[in-house]
């Protein structure tokens, strides 16, 4: 009686495992921030493959939700060139965020002004946050038309 | 109190079928392992469907995700744990408070082993992620807000678990590690703040912080309401006192316990309660002890010995003293059989509460044998009604008296086990019967690998080990 009673409490836990991992991928796939399109970020921002002469100035990018808060940043262009990101509010939901936040906003501000894009990759550890400070760098940059 | 005649009107309702009702509470007893398994796993999928299965994708992601799931899994497992200690009655009554105190010691390890993986995966996780090393990774993790309080909490349940392993807990009183273990409340609550606020797991108004929530005032609420509220709720009630005390045997008295509406408590013959007399050396003590009858209205009765100091003490107390109790608990009762016969084997103080059980027992004229042991006649108190009892209900009694034998089987008597006499010689249908045992626990363990050696399946097999 026992050992069956394991048994199917053992199978099961693997079954509800497995149909939450899938559950999980899926709504993933449909909620992530590059999942959901915005319209700012369909327009391609690769520099000189822009019509519109880029202007010099500063550039508040799109506020983006995450489950941790929201994310904006200000970009500042001279010379055609991103000179600065700035942080306008980052996540500062939950007891790590803050933390997070500090840590991944010079990281990805350095990558952004090196790379000169928002296509820098995400900083570990801080993936919500990172996706959402590209994205709004990402809102920016179309304002700027670089 | 009498043997009264409630026997007679019990035979004339039909036996129970004993084996049926087993197999209703064996399901019940599986359906509760799975809801075990299966609440570990919910935890860790609500995990993974708001979010987790997103934090995998680097080393340091990974690394953290696991150790928040070993930290569900074993929030999980503690408040399990608060379950199967809070003596619910539904769940007593399914598996037995014994039954359940073992799950319970079982996942005891489990659990914190989990908890304390928990802290460390978090902190080579965080640390990986921040690229500092997991201890310079300590600073940063106290700055989190409720981080600390979460830390004492963990110091709290290590003081809990060291206090339980077997090595040190026989160096405290019951009372000295009970307090101890009430620890376990205070690091748990102390838990739940970082677990709200560190959002990435239980973001507000989410589904999974509903869930968790509901778990934590279901653990809770079973303890409150069980270990505290009632309790306390029916010893106001039942206003019971020390009535009458009376001397059965050298060392040995009944205590009679008067009260009210007795009958309501529906305790069934061979069920303990948990009593706490109310005299300046003994209301801080409790001591789990069985009815040695059935209770009328107005009275109980219970039959102890003088052995260590608690018991001792209870034997002393006045007519008057006003007792509290919990209660009652345990399936050393009719409710308890499993297989169509009965095979009672009891020495010394373990007689009070198969009694108490003969008496609240529905049985057919040569359903049930009993084995009276002894070591001396003075040994043999209460068996007179065990006798009337037995020959109401068609019960065959074998008496044994004399120290226990040196050679072949101990807990017989010597000249017994020189004659050859088995378990199965004692009970020819032993393997289609339940065997109940009581009495202290080293003659016990004798009387229960003979038997297990026999052949019975240990489900029938039902020990009450009185070492007080």
């Amino acid at each position: 009686m026992r050992a069956r009673a394991t048994a199917v409490g053992a199978v099961g836990s693997l079954a509800v495992l497995a149909v939450a991992w899938q559950v999980g991928t899926l709504l993933d796939a449909g909620q992530s921030p590059g999942g959901t399109a915005s319209p700012a970020a369909t327009t391609t921002a690769t520099p000189g493959a822009s019509a519109s002469p880029a202007t010099d100035g500063s550039f508040v990018g799109a506020v983006e939700n995450t489950r941790y808060g929201t994310v904006q940043v200000k970009v500042v262009v001279a010379g055609g060139k991103i000179t600065d990101v700035v942080a306008l509010h980052l996540t500062d939901q939950g007891g790590r965020s803050v933390q997070l936040s500090n840590y991944a906003a010079p990281i990805l501000r350095s990558a952004v002004i090196k790379s000169q894009s928002a296509k820098v990759s995400n900083v570990s550890g801080a993936t919500y946050t990172s996706k959402a400070y590209l994205l709004s760098v990402q809102s920016a940059l179309d304002k700027a038309g670089l | 109190m009498s043997i009264d005649d409630t026997g007679a009107i019990r035979l004339s309702t039909p036996p129970p079928d004993h084996e049926a009702r087993y197999r209703r509470r064996a399901r019940i007893g599986d359906a509760l392992v799975v809801a075990l398994w299966l609440s570990s796993a919910v935890a860790v999928a609500l995990f993974l469907v708001s979010g987790g299965t997103a934090r995998f994708g680097s080393v340091s992601d990974a690394v953290t995700s696991v150790g928040i799931m070993t930290g569900l899994v074993g929030t999980n497992l503690v408040l399990a744990m608060f379950i199967l200690a809070a003596r619910v009655p539904f769940i007593d009554r399914a598996v037995g408070h014994d039954r359940a105190i073992a799950v319970h010691r079982a996942l005891g390890k489990p659990a914190f082993y989990l908890l304390l993986s928990h802290g460390v995966i978090l902190l080579v996780g965080y640390g990986l992620a921040s690229g500092l090393n997991p201890i310079a990774e300590i600073g940063p993790l106290l700055a989190i807000p409720d981080m600390p309080l979460a830390i004492v909490g963990m110091a709290l349940l290590v003081v809990v678990v060291v206090t339980s392993f077997v090595s040190v807990r026989r160096r405290f009183s019951y009372e000295t590690w009970h307090l101890t273990h009430l620890l376990s409340y205070a690091a748990v609550i102390a838990s739940v703040p970082h677990q709200l606020s560190i959002g990435s797991v239980f973001s507000p108004f989410s589904f999974e912080r509903a869930y968790w929530l509901a778990l934590y005032v279901l653990a809770f609420g079973a303890i409150l309401t069980h270990r505290l509220v009632e309790p306390l709720a029916s010893s106001l009630r039942h206003r019971l006192r020390v009535g009458r005390i009376v001397t059965e045997a050298p060392g040995v008295v009944s205590i009679y316990l008067t009260g009210r509406r007795l009958r309501s408590l529906e305790s069934a013959g061979g069920q303990f309660f948990i009593w706490r007399f109310w005299t300046l050396g003994t209301w801080w003590h409790s001591h789990p002890i069985s009815l040695s009858a059935m209770a009328t209205d107005t009275e109980m009765r219970i039959t102890v010995r003088d052995l260590g100091g608690g018991s001792r003490s209870i034997s002393a107390v006045r007519p008057g003293t006003r007792v509290w109790f919990e209660g009652p608990y345990g399936v050393f009762t009719d409710a308890g059989r499993t297989a169509p016969r009965l095979a009672i084997v009891v020495a010394g103080i373990g007689i009070t509460p198969v009694r108490a059980l003969l008496e609240d027992s529905t049985l057919r004229p040569g359903e049930a044998t009993i084995l009276l042991r002894a070591s001396t006649l003075d040994d043999t108190f209460l068996w007179g009604e065990i006798l009337q009892l037995a020959e109401r209900k068609g019960v065959e009694v074998t008496t044994m008296i004399g120290p226990r034998a040196r050679t072949g089987p101990g807990w017989m008597t010597q000249a017994d086990a020189d004659r050859g006499l088995t378990i199965l010689g004692l009970f020819p249908d032993l393997l289609e019967s339940d065997l109940y045992l009581c009495g202290p626990t080293p003659w016990l363990d004798l009387v229960e690998a003979d038997a297990r050696a026999a052949g019975i399946p240990d489900h029938q097999i039902h020990a009450e080990r009185f070492d007080w």
